[in-house]
């Protein structure tokens, strides 16, 4: 008799059976009859074919190797979000890869890959393939499994991957493969026996998860569910961040360093400000992020600059005068030196330049780099102006002065600013849900074996016939040991 | 900067080296059984096998007690550089190698997949393996959860792709047989199209050749680093002749090769690291070097046919090994190098997935394992066809190990590569 055979899989399909055991596709004949479509109505036989395209398991594979494959040349272009330099993409890329390749890559999407149009289509197609795979194998397969065949021909056991004469009774046997896990249908003359079933539903367990995973990746795209702020705050100062009802204070930033100078720890004692009040306070750090109101507060950088001068006020003739502190973000308009002196800032550059153009002063940047003052000495009581003195902060440079006072620095204090990137990712527990189910799904699939045994007495003997989805050489095993069967005697193939 | 506990350091290394005497012996020994039990017709040699399994049992121990002593000894989980990662993937795989030989018993294949220990070892060493402390990034417990599992996972991905080469080996070689004129054994399977086997000698025919680049490599590279020859450039430091040279260098500046080729005889552009491009390029002579002598004066026909005809076992069982360890790797690889990541991910960069390259790479080798896992139930993809995507798939997650490191940059850097 011909064995009939799964076009889907080539697994040896039971004789008349509607669905193979191993893939769960449906029988029959290749071309299967479908319900004529109503008259003037092609709709019904496109959505068909549409569905055997999707429920194909060589169109599935295929996507997933055009996603790999798309996969690698994102990674292998510099992506928008990853590449350092500061230039925006639009130069960027023309200059890093030739204005042609360049301009050529950014309009086809390749330098935000996972974030182009055609990658999410790509996931989409994959995850159509999954949703029609799935429904297209679980059916059948969960009505084949509930409902076994006990009764089969001794033809059909011959021809099953793992076949065994045993001696002993069908009860006897029966006994044995109970205690050995196995479930048993009995119906007449012959004994059906499983074990494992559950690994079969695994396969669908991975997929349901996998669209968990998928909904997070493409929620992401709902506004306001991925947000994130970055807020830089220096040393004792509290800094409102954007977008939220909160503030937050950074106490005091810590680098740690080994014996060696390589950073052991950066930390931030951090404060969360709410209606001016300080709600709490923690240490952040890398790797333990403070959660908040829905957001994840992390240590994600610093940096440190020129934070308060300590200035000494000298006499002419080199004898200081006084001392005072001036902070070089935001130095005051005027200082008292004592009851007749008053020192008014008349300029201040943080990051002294003169323009190149006007040959005027003025500052190149945000950042503290290099402070100057300018400043006049007052008299307090009739506004005249005593001296005038011009300071460079940072490096060596002679006073500039004009009268009897001039400035001179002592020391400077570094400010450490803080870098905390703040997040709020609602799609994060659907991503690890979805993950959870993926590797129950793994373990299932992979760590559980569907066993069937089919057992029929013949004339005295028993002939049995086994297949295992998974595992046959643990099956073989299973059925050498069975009691009755001298080991390694029996007819196990 | 001294380690906590350098005394515990310096036994870590001679432990390692008795794992490496294991792994070496264990190959021998497997080897030598195999064609001792052959040659004497099963008469002599009945107990090579075992002693092999022993001594690579050994070797595994061994191996565990030099990484316990290292992490006592250096402060923290050795997987935080390249030397610790790939000697910590070297015993992965020869632990799960010990887990499937306990269940299939294939001393042959023991003689393929202990060399991967011996390569992977071997490999280590190129990579400086002084102690260094924990950059913030890297203080977490995630470092040996994460890194831990995933080598794992890669080390019965290892397993796999020996037992799909061998699988391939076999079938070319019942092939050969049948071509031969003998009676086509009953485990030969359907036969195949003429390209398809004209493909699939070519491949592996490159894969050999692969296979010796990174052989050839060390040879190279070994001696010449523990020799201390160094060419310096203003931001690299070379321990091979540059050929290429890094971005910038100029032309002939550090003498000739042979005499006769300026070195660097090119500089690279700067989109590329120089260093790595030049290594690889000598990777590539000394692999096609390598390969032509095999080819001409021990073999004597393709490497393919050759090793073809000597390697034994049943096909359908090498299929199964296979498929069995890609069946754990896979659950495994996905915990460690997918869910893990992404939970530390979310913890120390605030976001659990970034496309950063090693994470990207990461995906593409569970991808190609998804392909494999869903081929072997296409009909006509079943066999050869997904044993290929088996040995391609480790290909994949070499590279997301080690080239990634090389020739891509990105947020994982800091695991360093250099050579």
């Amino acid at each position: 008799m011909a064995v009939s055979q799964c076009p889907n899989c080539g697994t040896a399909a039971p004789e008349g059976g509607h669905f193979c055991p191993d893939c769960g596709r449906a029988l029959g004949a290749a071309e299967r009859p479908r319900p004529t479509p109503a008259a003037g109505g092609g709709w019904g036989e496109f959505l068909d074919r549409c569905w055997d395209f999707f429920a194909s398991t060589r169109v599935a594979v295929l996507l997933i190797v055009l996603i790999a494959v798309a996969s690698i040349a994102g990674s292998l272009i510099e992506q928008e979000n990853l590449y350092q330099d500061w230039r925006p993409p639009y130069l960027y890329y023309p200059a890093r890869y030739g204005p042609f390749w360049g301009n050529l890559l950014m309009r086809l999407g390749l330098t935000h890959a996972y974030s182009s149009l055609w990658y999410a289509s790509l996931v989409l197609l994959v995850v159509t393939s999954l949703i029609i795979c799935s429904l297209h194998r679980l059916v059948p397969l969960h009505r084949m499994l509930v409902r076994p065949q006990v009764w089969k021909l001794p033809h059909f056991l011959s021809r099953q991957p793992i076949t065994a004469e045993l001696a002993g009774d069908l009860d006897g046997l029966a006994v044995q493969l109970k205690k050995r896990g196995f479930k048993i249908w009995r119906d007449r003359e012959c004994l059906y026996a499983e074990r494992g079933r559950l690994s079969r539903y695994g396969p669908y367990i991975i997929h349901i998860g996998l669209l968990f995973v998928a909904f997070a990746a493409f929620a992401k795209g709902i506004p306001g569910w991925d947000l994130s702020r970055d807020v830089w705050i220096p040393d004792g100062q509290t800094v409102k961040v954007p977008d939220t009802n909160f503030a937050i204070t950074s106490h005091k930033f810590t680098m740690e360093l080994y014996p060696n100078g390589m950073p052991s720890r950066f930390v931030t004692d951090a404060g969360i400000v709410q209606d001016g009040k300080e709600v709490f306070r923690q240490t952040l750090e890398v790797n333990h992020p403070l959660p908040y109101g829905g957001w994840d507060i992390y240590q994600a950088s610093f940096r440190q600059e020129p934070g308060v001068a300590h200035l000494r006020v000298m006499g002419a003739d080199g004898a200081p005068v006084t001392r005072l502190d001036v902070d070089l973000r935001q130095p005051e308009t005027e200082y008292a030196l004592s009851d007749q002196v008053k020192m008014v800032v008349t300029a201040y550059y943080h990051d002294f330049v003169l323009d190149p153009a006007t040959k005027e002063p003025t500052n190149a940047s945000f950042e503290v780099k290099n402070p100057v003052f300018m400043v006049e000495f007052v008299d307090r009581a009739t506004a005249t102006v005593l001296g005038r003195s011009a300071l460079l902060v940072l490096g060596n440079a002679k006073p500039f002065y004009q009268g009897p006072l001039y400035l001179e620095v002592e020391k400077v204090d570094p400010r450490w600013y803080t870098a905390l990137k703040l997040h709020k990712d609602l799609t994060t527990p659907y991503m690890f849900f979805g993950l959870g189910i993926v590797f129950l799904g793994m373990l299932i699939t992979f760590f559980l074996f569907h066993w069937q045994l089919w057992v029929r007495e013949e004339s005295g003997r028993l002939l049995l016939g086994a297949h295992a989805h998974k595992n046959k050489f643990g099956l073989k095993q299973e059925v050498k040991r069975l009691p009755g069967t001298p080991i390694g005697e029996g007819n196990v193939s | 900067m001294t380690p906590p506990n350098p005394a515990l350091v310096t036994a870590a290394a001679w432990l390692l080296f008795g794992a490496f005497a294991g792994y070496v012996s264990a190959t021998i020994l497997y080897l030598s059984g195999f064609i001792g039990t052959r040659i004497s017709q099963g008469a002599k040699f009945a107990k090579s096998g075992a002693w092999a399994t022993n001594a690579h049992a050994a070797g595994v121990v061994l191996h565990a007690l030099a990484i316990l002593a290292r992490w006592q000894g250096a402060g923290h989980w050795p997987t935080s550089n390249m030397y610790e990662f790939i000697g910590f993937m070297a015993f992965t795989s020869m632990l799960a190698f010990q887990v499937i030989n306990r269940m299939y018993r294939m001393d042959l294949l023991g003689g393929l997949v202990s060399p991967i220990g011996v390569f992977l070892l071997a490999y280590s060493y190129v990579f400086p393996p002084k102690v260094a402390p924990l950059v913030p990034a890297l203080k977490s417990y995630w470092l040996p959860m994460h890194v831990s599992t995933a080598a794992l996972a890669e080390g019965f991905f290892a397993v796999a792709f020996g037992a799909a080469l061998m699988y391939l080996l076999r079938v070319r070689g019942l092939e050969l047989a049948a071509e031969a004129g003998g009676a086509p054994a009953p485990e030969v399977p359907a036969a195949t199209a003429a390209w398809e086997r004209n493909w699939g000698q070519r491949g592996l025919e490159a894969l050999f050749y692969l296979v010796l680049v990174m052989v050839g490599f060390m040879l190279l590279a070994l001696p010449l680093r523990y020799l201390g020859y160094q060419w310096v450039f203003n931001t690299t430091t070379y321990h091979l002749p540059p050929v290429i040279g890094p971005f910038g260098a100029a032309v002939g500046t550090k003498g000739h090769l042979f005499g006769f080729i300026p070195m660097p005889l090119v500089a690279a552009p700067w989109t590329w690291r120089g260093k790595n491009w030049n290594t690889l390029l000598y990777s590539l002579l000394v692999g096609w070097l390598l390969y032509w002598l095999v080819r001409r004066y021990l073999a004597k026909e393709p490497l393919g046919d050759w090793l073809a005809r000597k390697v034994a076992g049943d096909p359908e069982t090498l299929d199964e090994i296979s498929y069995r360890a890609v069946a754990i790797g896979y659950p495994l690889f996905t915990l460690g190098g997918l869910i893990f990541a992404m939970i530390w991910a979310k913890e120390a960069w605030g976001r659990y997935w970034f496309f950063d390259p090693k994470e990207t790479w990461a995906l593409i080798a569970w991808l190609v394992y998804s392909a494999y896992l869903h081929l072997r139930i296409t009909h006509g993809w079943e066999g050869r066809r997904s044993a290929w995507v088996a040995v391609i798939g480790f290909g994949v997650i070499l590279f997301t190990l080690i080239g990634v490191n090389l020739l891509i940059v990105g947020l994982h850097s800091y695991a360093g590569g250099d050579m």
